[in-house]
């Protein structure tokens, strides 16, 4: 079983991973060039005015961001089932069909926010254009599409996780896309009452990112540190339930912080800031714990072999991908945790509220938690789809690497600078009025701050070209160990 | 007039920078020392370095108890503010501890 | 393999996770049932016995809306139909909204119900935020309604050539790319003169929302809307 992770010739559940990687890439770009889009219009406001509008771009931007993440989830977890259970994933053929479902139902989705864009204020623009929530814009039709896919999904994740070898990380997923699925019935309603509108749709947006999300990432590396590094089953796993409890226990809670100011009770506040000052605690450890089994498995390597350490064998099997692991590691604590930690006690949330300072953390956070990881996985099916031992870095992935994070770090550092901006000048001195919020808009460190954030995203793009190109080529590529 | 005690203390306009620094750090210096600790226990960083995991955690606590006051927290959260350092000086080791144990129990 | 710790032990932690995201979520759901009972919206009823809620029913309205500190609280808050001296509202000054102050229960519903469509369907949030969520490429709008800009002495009713705040803002609402206020400018959504009657009835209803005081100091520097 532990062997069997090297290759995915002839499991039809790693094919069908790799339509869910490849699909994920496609939107991938096409999130980052509508992220462009409204970068440019920062900086330009007439850019593609009234005919590609700043709200258009970034509902694409951000819809793009969630879906292309799903179906890399999606894709990671086929990918390694039959690793985890040792046999072939059940329902695979139902598997298939909902995958072309899924992005049929995107396609057209897709096509209705760009040619339709707006509708008439009743219910029919709320089923068939799009549903103007933040990040679950997706019109109600396609709600019932998406949970018809997830059921189908988690069906054919309990069907295999129960059938087979159970393992540890596979409980952990099959419990927590089951939370993630049903999750996503809490925000498919429709109420006048725009508190409890917000409050309802934090428990998708919250408990997804800041909890299920989490979790789901922890199961992925202690997957990847196994196949990868070597590293023991029984302390991975025993770890892994470490950190769910500490990911749902700081993580539930840690709604609070979202509960602040949208109407609801001021009990929120100790709540909130209480729970959420323990959130980057279980990212702290998630980085322990990278950092431990590489080193107890290199160093296990090292007396094994009895040779100086110029001359040592590396334990890791795949370059490209443990750099995105390392990276994940890493850019959870940074993104997550450090810019996440920055604004959340009420007492500066306050002032921070709804300024560039939660887009800096939303860049960071989704990039260093999710975006890695998931990129990390679509090199891990590549080693296996090729059938390679040992995968090593090519020119393309360490610029890919470098270019993409120095762009993403680049663009949240530009957009902490803007944040700042605003708190001081739209917020604690003209208290968020209109007026107040075009001076601080206007300000030469706000607009230089764009620039910036527009430079760095090209960088980005540039960066997620050179990642395709590897994707694209390094399979063949005669640099790795076969 | 207004009773000054009740109002919700504002935080001073030059505040800001310090308490968006104070905070980044806290964490910062906070990761720098989990991973020294951890760094040293695995063997990946020789010994003598340990002192400096400490002190890392100390100037964690310092920029905590900055941001803290300059933000203007209240008992409660001082409270907690308080409760998390103490944690996080543990944290590593327990982590380490059950690590170990679990790695021992399968090698040997 | 003597020392059988509990600490090491994979079923103790298995056990700890599943007591430890039970507990959270048992909590989070009481704590859920509490807050749905608090902010419930409210009814006219409410209104007429004076009764606050932190949301209040949609004939809210038919009132005069403000932002005032509140001793007691510490910070800001909605005070509808005038201040009682100590920062609570006594429901009582009234204000015409489209040239009436006696919308009813059903019609002021209808208009609120229209208006909170007409948010999601033009997609406000995606440039715009509301209650302090959504895009960062236009004004916050959780207390746009007591914006000076659009009060008697702003810049607004003269631009848009109306004579009250609700008029100005429907007009603006209709045809926003003829009004430019800064360099960015909203786009036409093709919003009709009855949809922008619900909009900004929703815009006057969040505004009276008591949200902790955010935004802090709203309006503090343009003549502040609590200081009349």
């Amino acid at each position: 079983m532990a062997s069997n992770h090297l290759t995915g010739i002839g499991s039809e559940s790693k094919q069908l991973a790799t339509w869910y990687f490849t699909f994920a890439a496609i939107l991938f770009g096409a999130q980052l060039l509508f992220g462009l889009v409204a970068a440019i219009q920062y900086v330009m406001p007439g850019f593609l005015f009234e005919v590609l509008d700043f709200s258009v771009a970034r509902m694409l931007h951000i819809n793009a961001l969630v879906v292309w993440m799903v179906f890399a989830m999606f894709g990671a977890v086929y990918w390694l089932l039959p690793d985890e259970t040792g046999i072939e994933t059940v329902g695979i053929k139902i598997g298939k069909l909902l995958y072309w479902i899924f992005v049929a139902a995107i396609a057209v989705v897709v096509l209705v926010y760009l040619f339709i864009q707006v509708g008439p204020a009743d219910e029919t623009s709320i089923w068939f254009i799009h549903e103007g929530r933040e990040y679950i814009e997706a019109p109600r039709w396609a709600d019932f599409g998406i949970v018809v896919v997830a059921l189908g999904f988690v069906g054919n994740l309990f069907l295999t996780g129960i059938k087979g070898k159970q393992t540890g990380i596979v409980t952990v997923l099959m419990a927590d896309m089951i939370a993630f699925a049903g999750l996503y019935l809490a925000g498919m309603f429709f109420t006048d009452n725009i508190t409890v509108d917000q409050y309802w749709w934090w428990w998708v947006i919250h408990l997804w990112v800041e909890a299920t999300w989490e979790v789901y990432v922890g199961s992925i590396a202690a997957y990847g540190l196994i196949t990868m590094i070597g590293a023991h089953r029984k302390t991975v796993e025993m770890w892994l339930w470490i950190e769910v409890a500490m990911l749902f226990g700081s993580g539930i809670l840690g709604l609070g912080h979202h509960y602040f100011w949208i109407g609801t009770p001021e009990y929120w506040w100790e709540i909130g800031a209480l729970f959420s000052a323990l959130e980057p605690l279980p990212l702290v450890a998630m980085f322990i714990h990278v950092l431990y089994d590489w080193g107890k498995t290199q160093g296990a390597e090292m007396n094994a072999e009895h040779t100086d350490e110029d001359n040592v064998r590396s334990v890791i099997k795949n370059k490209p991908a443990f750099t995105w692991f390392v990276l994940n590691a890493f850019g959870n604590f940074l993104g997550a945790g450090i810019w996440g930690f920055f604004h959340t006690l009420p007492q500066v949330n306050l002032y921070t509220h709804g300024t560039q300072f939660t887009s800096a953390h939303g860049h960071l956070a989704f990039f260093g938690a999710y975006a890695t990881i998931l990129v990390g996985m679509m090199y891990i099916a590549i080693q296996g789809t090729n059938g390679i031992k040992v995968m090593k870095h090519t020119k393309s992935s360490i610029w890919a690497v470098s270019m993409i994070t120095g762009g993403v770090v680049g663009m949240t550092v530009a957009l902490t600078i803007a944040g700042y901006v605003q708190v001081l000048v739209s917020r604690a001195q003209m208290g968020a009025t209109w007026a107040g919020y075009f001076d601080g808009q206007s300000g030469m460190w706000f607009a230089q701050a764009m620039d910036w954030r527009l430079i760095m995203g090209a960088v980005t793009f540039i960066g997620f070209l050179l990642l395709v190109k590897d994707f694209l080529s390094t399979g063949k590529n005669p640099v790795h160990e076969r | 007039m207004i009773d000054p005690a009740v109002i919700r203390p504002e935080i001073a306009l030059d505040d800001f920078l310090p308490i968006f620094v104070s905070s980044a750090l806290v964490l910062i210096f906070g990761g720098f020392y989990v991973g020294i600790y951890t760094a040293v226990k695995v063997k990946m960083l020789k010994k003598w370095m340990m002192p400096f995991a400490y002190l890392f955690w100390l100037l964690t606590c310092y920029c905590l108890y900055i941001m803290g006051s300059l933000m203007h927290v209240g008992d409660f959260t001082a409270k907690a503010l308080v409760v998390a350092m103490i944690g996080y000086l543990l944290l590593p080791h327990a982590v380490y501890y059950m690590q170990d144990q679990v790695h021992q129990k399968n090698e040997h | 393999m003597a020392n059988k710790s509990v600490w090491s032990d994979n079923r103790f932690w298995q056990r700890s996770a599943a007591w430890v995201t039970g507990f959270a979520s048992v909590l989070l759901i009481w704590l859920t049932f509490d807050t749905s009972a608090q902010i419930s919206m409210g009814n006219d009823a409410d209104l007429q016995n004076g009764v606050t809620k932190r949301v209040p029913g949609p004939t809210v309205i038919n009132y005069k809306i403000t932002y005032e500190m509140s001793q007691k609280r510490g910070h800001e808050v909605p005070i509808i139909g005038g201040n009682d001296g100590k920062g609570m509202s006594l429901f009582q000054e009234k204000e015409t909204f489209f040239g009436r102050d006696d919308w009813s229960e059903e019609e002021a519903a209808e208009l609120l119900h229209l208006g909170k469509l007409g948010t999601q369907a033009k997609n406000c949030m995606n440039c715009h935020t509301l209650l302090g969520n959504g895009a960062y490429y236009a004004p916050d709008l959780t207390k746009a309604w007591l914006d000076p800009a659009w009060g008697p002495n702003g810049s607004m009713q003269a631009m848009t050539g109306k004579d009250t705040k609700e008029e100005a803002m429907a007009e603006f609402l209709q045809h926003p790319s003829q009004y430019p206020t800064h360099e960015r400018m909203m786009p036409n959504l093709g919003i009709t003169a009855e949809e922008a009657k619900g909009i900004v009835a929703f815009l006057k209803h969040m505004s009276s929302i008591d949200t902790n005081g955010f935004p802090r100091n709203f309006a503090k520097i343009q003549g502040a809307v609590h200081g009349k």
